[in-house]
């Protein structure tokens, strides 16, 4: 019954007029932009952000005050500033604090009986700001640091064997496919694959709705209702904003290839072929889904404002999955995960995944796709019905019953 | 074969009753007026002819055959809130809607230009919609209802919100469309135009039927028993009982009389008043009489106070 001509007509311009829009050429450039320079410029502060404090160190003896100040001077995380002043009167210090020339002071007190390491000096730290914890954490580990050394020193440990001994433990994480893989960068690259497809699916669903509403209220669909059937119509804008959709994932996605291509071996980030097919299915599958309900929200309100009170249908599910992401993250194939992941309208995020982080059995993956056809072919039977009627009504919101009604209008 | 053939629809939306037992039929080459007040079930009855509702009961027929939605490419609809994409450029959607009714690319691109000059808006070919005045972008929906060369063309309140000047560009279009042998439904409140234009009229009430047929029927059935008279002087004769309704202007006053017969005695009387009279006139009750008579009628006396006469 339904002209395929028509549909594509339809679908296309759709999709030529969104694609030459200024949102979709600044969004296809500036969330990635965005995204990208977000989590970059996180990294690139967290490791640059060294603890820059100046301090002043009250010791009577030189060690471990020298030692400590080369640490705090010159450490990995720290580059200070640090006085070594001799014991004494502490007014001088306490005013600088107060003159916000000096962070803090530290006060070095040796015990009267020196017998290793069982027997520490005391340490007295006084900053200016108690909440300054970043100050004090440093200052503890690198006394820690000072200390043992010191102590392995006394105890003729060579230099190099003690350096070996205070280097921090790796732990090889190793994949299903043997070989070494990165817990945190395939963890990193799931759940960003999950906020793209949570985005793009919100986002075009409700693309959906608006060019619904769009329609109805300029009145457009009068005119193309002379010509075309309202299912042509529904099927055409869902395929055209989809598509619109599509290709601006797959341009995120071409450049994220093409900067791990570049830079990929360096960040060690890598999206396996598997993800990318499976994330499309799933991002096709999600879309026509929520882009089939929001059509059926569009059809039944006048106005984005009244869209705004109808989106959290669309809403809702998608908050669920995002409460779900904790209890996929610690055990992927528990029972309650298998569950979610099955039911259609968060199967999409859910099932994809599951598939980045612990690939499940391969018949949960068909059973979820079957679910989402099903439920993609019930929505789409409701919302063309819903979408008939509709967008003929004006003015006045409908009801429960009426909607119902609807449904009954062939 | 009527072009257009409407047998005892009825349509109800949830309790109102939009269409009840409306039987109609346009034949081919006619220009065909639909008058009625405001929801009186005039746009409900287009949107039936083209398959936008379905009737709850009664048929459609469209070019002797029964509805089917194949026939639509053969009919040109202009709805009434004009309907068109905000943001795509005039020459896009004129091409886009001519494709839908079935127009190659090329076809619709050179329809639409040489509408357009016809039309007087080649400046707008290339600009937004939402860059046009409303006069304009009335035109451009005019067209995009012409573009596939239909054989019925229905236009639901196709002048409102032109100027004269458009109103009455847009008006010798129709009728050349219909010199070409087009069948032409329009609805309308301008009665001079229905008047001058119109070879058939239907007239709906609340989503009934009060009067159809060409011209000449309808206005056969109405006696001539109205006056245009032009005076000085005495106005007594005014209160002759022959007068049913008398609607006075400056030197002058339009009468209804009983009957026909009533105009010669009610010259005499008024010359015999001495009243000057420089201008009588009996003429043919016009359609806004017949309208306003019908639909008062149809609300009922007392309801008819606030029967204003807007389409």
């Amino acid at each position: 019954m339904a002209n395929p001509h028509n549909i594509w007509l339809i679908a296309k311009r759709e999709y030529t007029e969104r694609i030459r829009t200024k949102a979709f050429i600044i969004s296809t450039v500036l969330i990635p932009a965005l995204m990208g320079g977000g989590i970059f410029g996180v990294a690139a502060i967290a490791s640059k952000s060294k603890t820059t404090a100046h301090i002043a160190i009250v010791s009577a003896q030189p060690q471990p005050a020298q030692d400590l100040k080369h640490e705090l001077e010159h450490g990995d995380d720290t580059s200070m500033t640090v006085d070594l002043v001799p014991p004494g009167d502490t007014t001088p210090l306490d005013q600088a604090i107060a003159n916000k020339q000096l962070d803090g002071y530290l006060v070095i007190t040796q015990s009267p009986v020196a017998d290793g390491a069982s027997h520490r000096p005391n340490f007295d730290f006084k900053p200016r700001s108690s909440a300054d914890i970043a100050t004090s954490d440093s200052i503890q580990s690198a006394l820690h640091t000072v200390l043992m050394r010191e102590y392995l020193a006394a105890h003729n440990v060579p230099a190099d064997e003690a350096k070996a001994l205070m280097d921090p433990v790796t732990v090889n994480v190793i994949g299903a496919n043997g070989k070494h893989t990165n817990s945190k960068q395939s963890f990193f690259v799931a759940y960003t694959l999950f906020f793209l497809m949570y985005m793009v699916v919100l986002l075009y669903g409700m693309n959906v709705a608006r060019s619904i509403i769009e329609e109805k209220t300029s009145r457009v669909f009068e005119v193309l209702l002379a010509s075309i059937q309202p299912d042509e119509l529904l099927a055409g804008k869902i395929l055209g904003v989809g598509s619109v959709g599509l290709t601006q994932v797959g341009i995120w996605m071409a450049a994220a290839l093409l900067f791990a291509a570049q830079a990929g071996a360096m960040s060690g980030i890598t999206i396996s072929a598997t993800q990318i097919i499976f994330f499309i299915i799933y991002f096709a599958l999600g879309y026509a889904l929520y882009s089939s309900v929001a059509a059926a929200l569009g059809a039944m309100t006048n106005s984005e404002q009244e869209l705004q009170q109808l989106n959290m249908f669309l809403m809702m599910p998608l908050f669920l999955s995002m409460g779900m992401l904790p209890v996929l993250i610690t055990s992927p194939n528990s029972l309650l995960a298998r569950i979610v992941s099955q039911i259609p309208f968060c199967a999409p995020l859910l099932m994809n995944f599951r598939i980045s982080i612990a690939m499940p059995q391969p018949w949960e993956i068909a059973l979820s796709i079957g679910l989402i056809l099903v439920t993609i072919y019930a929505v789409l039977w409701i919302s063309s019905r819903i979408y008939r009627v509709g967008i003929l009504m004006y003015g006045k919101k409908p009801n429960l019953p009426e909607i119902m009604r609807w449904l009954k209008y062939s | 074969m009527a072009i257009v053939s409407l047998q005892n629809i009825r349509k109800v939306y949830d309790t109102k009753v939009a269409v009840e037992g409306l039987t109609l039929s346009i034949e081919p080459g006619t220009m065909f007026g639909l008058l009625g007040p405001n929801g009186s079930g005039k746009t409900s009855s287009i949107r039936m002819m083209i398959g936008m509702t379905v009737p709850d009961s009664g048929t459609v027929s469209l070019f002797g055959q029964p509805f089917s939605r194949s026939l639509l490419h053969r009919i040109g609809y202009l709805p009434e809130e004009r309907g068109l994409y905000k943001k795509m450029k005039v020459i896009d959607q004129l091409i886009f809607l001519g494709q839908l009714h079935g127009l190659t690319e090329t076809v619709a691109r050179q329809r639409a230009l040489s509408w357009c000059e016809r039309l007087q808006i080649t400046e707008a070919i290339d600009k937004k919609t939402e860059e046009l005045s409303k006069g304009m972008q009335q035109k451009i929906q005019f067209i995009a209802a012409l573009l596939h060369e239909p054989e019925l063309i229905i236009m639901d309140e196709p002048m409102s919100g032109l100027d004269p000047v458009n109103g009455a560009l847009l008006m010798e279009t129709l009728v050349d469309l219909r010199r070409n042998g087009k069948a032409v439904l329009f609805s309308t409140h301008r009665m001079d135009q229905v008047e001058r234009m119109c070879d058939a009229i239907a007239l709906i009430s609340r989503g009934k039927l009060l009067l159809s047929g060409s011209m000449r029927e309808v206005k056969s059935r109405y006696p001539r028993n109205r006056v245009h008279i032009a005076y000085t002087g005495d106005d007594s004769f005014l209160r002759n009982p022959a007068v049913v309704e008398a609607k006075l202007h400056a030197g002058g006053a339009e009468l209804q009389l009983t009957d026909e017969a009533a105009a010669q005695s009610l010259l005499a009387e008024a010359i015999a008043r001495g009243t000057q009279i420089t201008r009588f006139e009996v003429v043919e009750p016009t359609i806004e009489d017949i309208f306003i008579e019908q639909v008062r009628a149809s609300f009922g006396e007392a309801a008819a106070e606030g029967v204003t006469v807007d389409g």
